[in-house]
């Protein structure tokens, strides 16, 4: 086993495991960054996605060789304070209940607005639709979508970037 | 007095060591957590009262509250702390919950998180504790000033006030004085209409780990020198290992060790008596587990396992000749569980005959948190850290299973990531241990996705007869039911025996008790396919069934489906809501839900071609419940709900957007089996195995959900199971409507619907 090098939440580090083992169980296990869940193991919930240099990404099934050298950002790194616009609108709304697939959720949806600042309702389920809540959660996901790209359209206008 | 305002008294830190928090001069008053018989038990002799929780209020202001109950996402910790806030007149945010631990001696009594019960068990024992708490601070806040205690009162916020004088002072500054108070023996009780937080939309107490991160659930357990495992299991239900080579698993890099997990028998779930000769078939699954240096290798390891199986008996069973068997057994008469009058004869004789058959399938429950736990088994002491349902049948397991007493025995509940009832069963916890005790290490057993789907213990599979009798005067005289299908509790109290059916008739009520002639009886499916307690159980079945065909016997009359069902809960009526559900059903408020639901959706008003409404409703739980679904059939048969009101009447609400949650995730539940779900068996083996072939509900899917709350201050019902029965049936009713096909089988063969 060679170590490889990735950037986790602006920190480089290196890891010894085999070439295919999933970015998922790197961040969990070795890193123990265990707010990234697994739901699947097939890219069929969106429980472990992560940004992979800005772009939401399942790490689930992503060979952690593929993502080298790339900035990868966890639910940890997603803002330093918790208060990312997503967070917040995810907690003035109420949505979570177990909470689990939530982390998949916000961080799909932040990777959304930062190309979208305001999705319609067929963008957000383009967006989110690979994604599973068993709570049943969604209406509350829908709301907390808009009320986030509402939200961060005034941190932009006010300078903030996120 | 009622039980609960009895069993509460001071207590010293003494009593509580392992609990008690540093510092000496706190307020702790001990009541009794457990079930009412239990309770009532220990009503009798005050020196027998053993508190079994307690309440702490420190000189800082600081409150503990133990939970007794797991967390899953309905919201029970927040619901507590709004509960004990109220009568103690607290400052919501000083009050800290705890998750209780499970020990042997059962301190917090029982501690099982289903059956919608948690608020419903919460609700007396912690309001008489508060307003106990309460009542001294106030004893004691009178003698700091001299006055009587009758010109002092609680005015919120932890603060007690002399009004005469304008005078304050703070919770934290009584307690010493209040901790040497005489416990009074009936602190009264708030009236509802003086609420200030019960009835009021708080935000989740623990809502903020879970945006960033930080929430613990049991897949998240680290322990200092932990393996990580994973388990192949027989893929026959009831198969065993006949041998295996474990040599190129061995050889992948960081596998430590392959074992035979064994299959060991289990006892009943839930500390039930088992009765003799009952055939106990409940083991658990065994297989051969891999245990590494991280979950990847251990999953590498798995896929190099070379195993021969011994399929066991079950291996010819499969899902076509099950429904055919339960297709054959309605015909006949089964055993009879329920008659009003003559049903046969009625029928016989009725001036119009209505018949259909119903099918519900297999289902799992797939929380997205899959099975998992972390166990260490040393020295003779089990240490486990589990997502779970049944802390009690857990340590039950693990005793018997490691054959150490239960005083050895601690778990700690994490954070679960969905429960569903999934988490009511133990057997990830035994396999956990047993692997440790192999290893002597602790262990995290990770379950797959695939592992999730092919060994649940699903939703039984179900088939029903329904027919009706309708006389001259165009009323049903005769009602009969017959239902065919595995045992959901005799797969763990007695095996699979027939006659152990207790909760197999929930949710056949309305019809029962309604009309003059009834006949429900239940013919019973051998299988070695597990069964267990899905959210909203054995109702999800019945009301599919019975709901659609009121609807169908409307039809049939020429009646609107809203007017038969106001007709059969006429005054005189006395419905029942079946097993289980021990209280009458109220016929006003199961009215008032159904014509609130219809007002709210404009019950009767003209929809576009293409578009129907359908309504279902339901009594249980101790609560009550109508859903009006709009749904929309597309040339294809595609079926698109569009919108949904629901109306509710679940007593006294704690929280209401706690309680619009629950109804919102219950409805997309029912909805998804309705749409989606089927395991189907065949060889024995479950044919399902990820998110592809046992879709779920996506947000595309969502239908916009208005949920209308009756006011009241009726004992609080459940909430997290009432919403999932009604709406597989109040969905095909509104395809019936929109299209006037009926369709009968679960998930919806919406291929039906394509128009030629």
């Amino acid at each position: 086993m060679d170590a490889i090098s990735i950037t986790v939440n602006g920190k480089a580090q290196s890891v010894e495991v085999t070439p295919d083992t999933p970015l998922l169980w790197v961040l969990r296990d070795t890193l123990g960054l265990t707010g990234t869940k697994f739901g699947c193991g097939m890219a069929l919930c969106g429980a472990c996605t992560v940004h992979v240099d800005g772009e939401a990404t399942r790490s689930c099934t992503t060979p952690v060789s593929t993502v080298a050298g790339r900035n990868i950002t966890t639910i940890e790194g997603l803002s330093a304070d918790g208060r990312h616009p997503v967070q917040v609108a995810w907690l003035n709304e109420q949505v979570a209940q177990c909470g689990y697939c939530q982390v998949g959720m916000i961080m799909t949806t932040a990777a959304l607005l930062a190309k979208n600042p305001k999705p319609s309702d067929a963008d957000i389920d383009d967006a989110l639709g690979g994604h599973i809540c068993r709570c049943g959660t969604y209406q509350r996901i829908r709301a907390a979508v808009h009320e986030a790209s509402t939200k961060r359209t005034a941190l932009v206008a006010a300078g903030e970037t996120r | 007095m009622s039980a609960a305002a009895e069993k509460i008294a001071r207590v010293s830190r003494r009593d509580f060591l392992k609990a008690g928090a540093a510092g000496s001069a706190s307020l702790m008053i001990g009541f009794y957590w457990g079930d009412s018989s239990q309770a009532s038990l220990a009503t009798g002799a005050a020196k027998d009262f053993a508190p079994n929780a307690f309440i702490e209020i420190h000189p800082n202001g600081e409150i503990r509250l133990i939970a007794a109950r797991s967390e899953m996402g309905q919201g029970v910790r927040t619901s507590m702390t709004m509960i004990l806030a109220e009568e103690l007149d607290a400052d919501w945010s000083k009050i800290k919950v705890e998750q209780a631990i499970a020990t042997s001696d059962a301190k917090y009594g029982d501690m099982t998180t289903g059956g919608s019960e948690s608020v419903r068990s919460s609700w007396d024992p912690l309001r008489h504790a508060g307003a106990t708490a309460r009542d001294m601070l106030v004893m004691a806040a009178a003698q700091t000033w001299g006055v009587p205690a009758s010109e002092c009162s609680a005015i919120g916020g932890s603060v007690i006030e002399h009004k005469k004088s304008g005078r304050r002072v703070k919770y934290g500054a009584l307690v010493e004085k209040a901790s040497a108070l005489p416990v009074p023996k009936d602190a009264p009780l708030k009236d509802a209409k003086d609420y200030r937080i019960i009835g009021t939309s708080k935000p989740r107490v623990d809502g903020g780990p879970i945006v960033i991160g930080e929430a613990h659930y049991g897949i998240d357990t680290k322990v200092p020198g932990m393996l990580y495992a994973v388990v192949a299991r027989p893929p026959v239900f009831g198969g065993r290992v006949k041998k295996f080579d474990a040599e190129q698993a061995q050889a992948v890099p960081g596998v430590k060790k392959v074992i035979e997990v064994p299959v060991v028998e289990m006892p009943p779930l839930f500390g039930e008596e088992r009765p003799a000769n009952s055939g106990h078939q409940h083991y658990l699954w065994g297989g051969v587990a891999v245990v590494a240096d991280s979950t990847w290798q251990a999953i590498a390891g798995r896929k190099a396992l070379s195993i021969d199986w011994d399929p066991g008996p079950g291996a010819g069973e499969s899902s076509e000749k099950q429904r055919a068997a339960c297709a054959e057994m309605v015909k006949g008469p089964g055993k009879e569980l329920r008659k009003i009058g003559d049903p046969a004869k009625a029928f016989d004789g009725a001036a119009k005959k209505i018949e259909a058959e119903y099918e519900l399938p297999f289902v799992a429950h797939t929380t997205m948190e899959p099975p998992n736990c972390t166990a260490s088994v040393r020295d003779g002491k089990c240490e486990v850290w589990a997502p779970t349902q049944n802390s009690g049948g857990m340590a039950t397991a693990l005793a018997s299973a490691l054959g150490i007493p239960a005083s050895a025995i601690t778990i700690h509940i994490t954070l679960l990531g969905g429960g569903f009832g999934r988490r009511l069963n133990i057997d990830y916890g035994v396999e956990a241990a047993l692997i440790s005790k192999a290893m002597d290490a602790p262990v995290k057993v990770f379950w797959t996705r695939e592992d999730d789907v092919r060994h649940d213990f699903y939703r039984p599979m179900s088939h029903h007869r329904l027919r009706a009798g309708v006389n001259a005067q165009n009323q049903i005289a005769a009602w009969m039911h017959h239902i065919a299908a595995p045992t959901t509790d005799g797969v763990y109290v007695g095996g699979d025996i027939p006659d152990t059916g207790g909760t197999e008739l929930a949710g056949t009520g309305l019809a029962n008790g309604t009309v003059p002639n009834y006949l429900l009886e239940a013919s019973f499916l051998h299988t070695a396919v597990p069964r267990g307690y899905w959210r909203g159980v054995d109702t999800t079945w019945n009301q599919f069934a019975v709901q659609s065909f009121i609807d169908e016997v409307a039809a049939a009359t020429g009646k609107d489906p809203l007017e038969l069902r106001r007709e059969l809960i006429a005054t005189k009526a006395k419905p029942e809501a079946g097993a289980g559900d021990q209280a009458p059903v109220d016929v006003a408020r199961l009215r008032r839900v159904l014509d609130l639901a219809a007002e709210k959706s404009g019950w009767g008003t003209p929809l576009p071609k293409g578009r129907g409404r359908g309504i279902a409703g339901i009594a249980g739980w101790g609560t009550y419940l109508t859903y009006v679904a709009e749904v929309t059939v597309a040339n294809d048969g595609g079926v698109k709900v569009n919108r949904v009101v629901c109306a509710i009447d679940c007593g006294q609400v704690i929280n209401p957007d706690m309680v619009k949650a629950q109804v919102e995730g219950g409805l997309v539940f029912g909805l998804t089996a309705a749409l989606f779900d089927e395991i189907t068996i065949e060889g024995g083996q479950t044919q399902q195995s990820n998110f592809n072939n046992y879709p779920m509900m996506r947000i595309s899917d969502m239908p916009r959900v208005e949920v209308h709350i009756v006011p009241s201050h009726e004992s609080p019902g459940g909430c997290g199971e009432p919403p999932v029965p009604s709406i597989a049936p109040a969905v095909a009713n509104a395809i019936f409507a929109a299209t006037g096909k009926r369709l009968r089988r679960l998930p919806f063969q919406t291929q039906d619907l394509a128009k030629a």
